[in-house]
């Protein structure tokens, strides 16, 4: 399956990185064994009474999480590449033909190790067609750079007062 | 917000000249011509790139003025961008959960696989 390295007209992109003290073999193996998924994901009072993961290109992911107030989340993913142990790509199932709610995207997770350790680099990307369709219309059909919005934090900063918002993507 | 406001704010700044007009009408209004200025494009082009601006409510076009000047509307950058600081939040949640679980992995791993050896710190 051939790497994608560029973002068409119409995503805008999250960037998000993180070192973990672990081999990657076993970062690798936390994030694609249910078994393990279902111990981390949502973090400290969400339970995950559902996660299958079918861990090969167009293998399904479903996942249901449950919050403290006993409201469940259910999520549905298809996973796109596959290249145990440094690259796994999903995106939501509906995102070819949802219209509406929150943006669906495509999320990329590279490991990298160096000395036992291992650097894990999140990219989710967001769109809908409509805004796609938008774009072509309107003649946008070029690449754009894979952006952290940056601008987006810098403005923020700006609108509400100056105040400083660390909105930076730990190291 | 609804999901739509927000894919169009996020479309929107997707672009790096559409952020980059933001940024300079973030420190005043400006006319069309001014806006292109930085830019090796046409108004017109400029004119493209401010119609989406527009379409997301970022950007609205003075009527008094003959030169109609373009003015940054702040609300929908705000509103993206907290959803953005949450989908941030969800992440540093879930990296945060990810690497105790991993160092439970370490631990049971190495008292598994080695139940008599000390580790080497000792």
């Amino acid at each position: 399956m051939s790497t994608i390295t560029e973002a068409p007209a119409g995503l805008a992109s999250i960037v998000m990185r993180r070192n973990f003290d672990a081999p990657r073999a076993i970062v690798w193996e936390a994030m694609t064994e249910p078994r393990h998924v279902a111990r981390w994901w949502g973090g400290p009072g969400v339970t995950n009474p559902v996660c299958e993961m079918d861990v090969r290109p167009d293998g399904v992911w479903r996942h249901v999480m449950r919050f403290p107030n006993g409201y469940e989340l259910r999520l549905d993913f298809v996973f796109l590449e596959v290249e145990k142990p440094h690259r796994l790509v999903w995106r939501h199932a509906d995102f070819d033909i949802q219209s509406n709610g929150v943006p669906p995207s495509t999320t990329t997770v590279t490991l990298a190790e160096a000395d036992g350790r291992t650097t894990w680099r999140m990219v989710a990307q967001f769109r809908t067609l409509a805004e796609r369709d938008l774009a072509r219309s309107l003649g946008f059909t070029g690449p754009i750079e894979a952006s952290c919005l940056r601008l987006i934090e810098i403005l923020a900063t700006w609108i509400n007062g100056g105040s400083e918002i660390n909105n930076e993507a730990r190291p | 917000m609804t999901g739509d406001t927000l894919s169009s704010t996020l479309f929107a700044l997707a672009d790096p000249t559409r952020r980059g007009i933001l940024a300079r009408l973030a420190t005043g209004d400006a006319s069309v011509k001014a806006l292109a200025e930085p830019y090796d494009m046409s108004t017109a082009a400029v004119s493209k790139h401010l119609k989406v601006l527009a379409r997301a409510g970022l950007v609205s076009r003075g009527k008094e003025a003959q030169w109609r000047p373009c003015h940054l509307e702040a609300s929908p950058l705000e509103e993206a961008f907290d959803w953005l600081s949450e989908y941030r939040r969800f992440w540093d949640r879930n990296l945060d959960s990810l690497g105790s679980y991993l160092e439970e992995m370490k631990q049971s791993r190495s008292v598994k696989d080695d139940p008599a050896v000390p580790s080497e710190d000792q």
